[in-house]
């Protein structure tokens, strides 16, 4: 058992079908070699799960992970992950949010929470610190997110709330979980598994503490690193204005992702930018736990507001944004609140739902379908009271809204008739709001994503936002040696969205620091977006927190972080996953971006895969784990297993 | 003149730094029932409200109080626990009108602000300057003239500004 500091020490087991609760010892093990957060994920549903299982089925498991800075002082370290097999992509499923949950478990005396089996009918889990019960939630199934979050507080406002709306419940294939109302734990269908167990929420309190090693240090190196995010310039542009800072951001480097991916440049952005959001719904900043970034924007709608008036409500993202405004043509931010509020109560991803209604429109508008396929709607850019309507249909599963509720993926399949193309999936989960033609790093990344098209797991911002002291500094090795005119140029092309060079190097470096980040576990905003933090960044305060040396040293940081992308990667194969299956939607390689700044380009996926494949040490054919690297890292039970399925390359 | 510590709730963003500092501060762990403020937070209206001791002139907790442990200091005009004389009673955590005061049931102590003896953690680590510690003229006068800036019409009928 790890008897360093930093964590709880305990893990809570939860088995549905039988109702055993039990709480087992944190391994050193884990710790050692997977730190925590998503590294929970990552080793015990590799380990537990069977390939091959419907995620749908009692065979799947939850894994709830916080990490070693959750409940601390650590800037942003509110956030905690949740793993199962996706029911979207039939693939690695995971997500991770932040609010307030995460610490409060902590608090409660677990690290991570690891569910089991199925209930019967429909049940809740109520942790109060030691005293863990499964509950009967029959008065909460049907109810929205919202309902369950105040019933599950009446007695104890303190109380903090995981739970799954309607979407979750009927297994709608993208569904999220939700927590403090408007944190949404969205990508990859965790709230369709939940569904799927009859397990409706989890509603924890804790009273307990969170203790460092290094007391002291630990203390003065997070005033420090609070007072860096405090003092930077774009963090504090984030605190006054939210993530929806990226409308303007995106579109001057037409990257603003309009009509299902189809172009960069949106006529409306104007109206959609972040100030004149700020200005007109009155909006303030709201933080997760410990953030002084605070970069969810509350927004109030007015009186006269046609869909919710009155409303107060936090977000939408950039994502939501996107998914419900530009990528849907429509620049009404009255309708996209509404929408993004109604995707929080129902418990839907943002993103998938807003691509799969892009795609449907983009299906009717090309002829592919008619108004009968659609429940009688017309399906138009632009038309809101059809994106109202078939986000209805799809958490209630009603007529289109059933084929919706599938993914583009799947209901492309079913379609038929040439829509395949206009499914902008990869892995069968939708593209996020990015585009690899006008921000080449995030082609690769899309591409390679162990969740399907997922943004937030390697995305490289220094050619998208132009960091250019950030991406000398980030991506050291590729200057050593060179003469400074050979670095200036390296850095030019590094820094360019619309050239494939040094982005597979690039791709590869933060996806296995994004792991750490995830383990830790710690916000992206402040490592990513702006680049405050980085990898020397965790190692300085990972023994102070835990006690251990080894996680000071950057190289075994960078090792972890490696490990735990071949063994999402592993995980996959295990699956069936090969090569073709790192692949995009047509239209980023073949259809040259139409207008606007980066008109005329396309991705060259092929020459980033290949070199993106050479340095993480797979085999460039089949994309198999080759042997010698999971030796490197230190897999022997991967490689026993991938050597018997006959799925690794000597 | 002693500074007072002063919220603005229309400021904060909820994120707790307060509550973490403050227990760091006094009991070297993170723990949110050993901080002298706490974060009141009301998701449904997205609203969060820092509440802590006032240190007020006439403290009912002192009244209450069967052992004289509350005491002013003298320098911050803080309400400071004797904790050699403090029974744990609760009497003061019942008698406070803002529930100010917390009782940790590990330390088994009463737990209020005692303004950090006159350089408090938590507005240094505020992001939002939703808590100031400065002379309560200064403060007040500051809170006034913001008050009147939020009310817009209010401003333009002084200023004979045309709406």
């Amino acid at each position: 058992m790890f008897k360093g500091k930093g964590y709880t020490g305990r893990i809570l087991r939860i088995n549905l079908s039988t109702g055993k609760i039990s709480k087992e010892p944190l391994p050193d093990f884990v710790v050692r070699n997977y730190i925590g957060g998503n590294g929970f994920s990552v080793y015990y549903l590799y380990k537990e799960l069977e390939p091959g299982i419907d995620p749908l089925g009692s065979k799947n498991k939850i894994v709830i992970g916080t990490g070693p800075l959750t409940g601390t002082l650590w800037p942003s370290s509110g956030r905690f992950s949740i793993g199962a097999k996706s029911p979207l992509t039939g693939f690695w499923g995971e997500a991770n949010s932040g609010g307030f949950f995460g610490p409060e478990l902590k608090y409660a005396g677990y690290d991570a929470i690891i569910i089991e089996g199925r209930a019967k009918k429909p049940v809740y889990i109520e942790i109060f610190n030691g005293e863990v019960a499964i509950k009967d939630a029959k008065h909460l199934w049907g109810r929205n997110t919202k309902e369950v979050t105040l019933e599950l507080q009446k007695e104890d406002k303190e109380t903090q709330v995981l739970c799954i709306g309607q979407g979750g419940e009927n297994l709608v294939a993208y569904a999220s979980i939700m927590s403090n109302l408007h944190r949404a734990f969205g990508r990859s269908g965790q709230g369709a598994v939940w569904g799927s167990k009859n397990l409706k929420a989890i509603a924890v309190r804790g009273t307990g503490r969170v203790d460092v090693a290094n007391f002291d240090k630990f203390i003065e190196l997070s005033k420090e690193a609070h007072r860096k995010v405090q003092e930077d310039e774009a963090a504090r542009q984030m605190f006054t204005y939210g993530t929806n800072l990226l409308v303007s951001a995106k579109q001057a480097i037409g990257e603003f992702v309009t009509r299902n991916h189809s172009t960069g440049v949106f006529e409306g952005a104007e109206k959609l930018a972040a100030e004149v959001l700020k200005e007109k719904f009155n909006g303030r900043p709201r933080a997760c736990f410990g953030c002084s970034n605070a970069c969810k924007e509350v927004y109030t709608t007015s009186h006269a507001n046609p869909w919710a008036p009155d409303m107060v409500t936090e977000g939408p993202e950039y994502e939501g944004t996107m998914a419900f405004g530009s990528n849907c043509g429509i620049d009404d931010y009255d309708m996209i609140l509404y929408v993004s509020d109604l995707c929080n109560k129902y418990g839907i991803d943002q993103i998938s739902l807003g691509i799969a209604i892009s795609f449907l429109m983009e299906c009717y508008e090309k002829g592919l379908i008619t108004k009968k396929d659609c429940d009688g709607l017309e399906l138009r850019w632009g038309n809101k009271e059809a994106v109202v309507a078939l986000t209805h249909k799809t958490a209630k599963r009603e007529g289109i809204g059933d084929l919706l509720a599938e993914g583009v993926k799947r209901a492309s399949e079913k379609l038929g008739r040439g829509t395949e193309r206009y499914a902008m999936h990869v892995k069968g989960q939708e593209v996020s709001g990015q585009d690899g033609r006008t921000h080449r790093s995030v082609a690769l990344t899309h591409a390679v994503g162990a969740r399907g098209a997922d943004h937030l797991r390697s995305l490289v911002t220094v050619d998208q936002l132009g960091y250019k002291a950030a991406a000398r500094k980030r991506y050291k090795d590729l200057f050593k040696g060179k003469s400074k005119k050979e670095q200036e140029v390296i850095l030019n092309e590094l820094c360019n969205p619309y050239l494939e060079n040094y982005k597979a190097y690039a791709v590869k470096v933060t996806e296995d620091i994004f792991a750490i980040r995830d383990a830790l576990v710690v916000c992206w905003y402040t490592c990513g977006w702006p680049p405050i933090f980085w990898i020397e960044d965790f190692a300085r305060i990972m023994p102070l927190a835990t006690g251990e040396e080894a996680l000071g040293d950057v190289q075994e940081l960078l090792k972890i972080g490696e490990r735990q992308v071949n063994v999402k990667r592993a995980f996959n194969i295990r699956e069936g996953l090969t090569r073709e299956d790192d692949t995009l939607p047509k239209r980023f390689t073949e259809e040259p971006m139409p207008e606007g700044p980066g008109k005329g380009q396309v991705a060259n996926l092929k020459v980033m895969l290949d070199e993106y494949y050479r340095l993480r040490g797979w085999d460039l054919e089949t994309g198999m784990i080759k042997r010698k690297t999971l030796k490197r890292l230190n897999l022997p039970e991967i490689e026993k297993e991938l050597d018997k399925l006959k799925k690794m390359i000597d | 003149m002693p500074k007072i510590l002063i919220v603005d709730a229309s400021k904060c963003v909820g994120c707790r730094d307060c509550e973490l500092v403050c227990s760091a501060k006094h009991y070297q762990t993170f723990k949110s029932s050993l901080s002298g403020i706490a974060t009141i937070k009301f998701d449904e209206i997205s609203r969060d409200v820092p509440m802590v001791c006032q240190q007020c002139e006439k403290p009912a907790c002192q009244a209450v109080c069967p052992v004289n442990a509350i005491s002013r200091d003298e320098e911050t005009a803080a309400l400071v626990i004797n904790y050699d004389l403090c029974i744990g009673c609760k009497a003061c955590v019942s008698a406070c009108p803002f529930g100010a005061i917390h009782f940790d049931d590990e330390e088994k102590r009463p737990i209020k602000c005692d303004l950090c003896d006159g350089d408090p953690e938590c507005v240094k680590i505020c992001p939002s300057e939703a808590l100031k510690y400065e002379e309560a003229d200064k403060a007040t006068m500051a809170k006034r003239r913001e008050s009147i800036e939020h009310l817009p019409e209010l401003l333009k009928l002084i200023t004979g500004e045309k709406g």
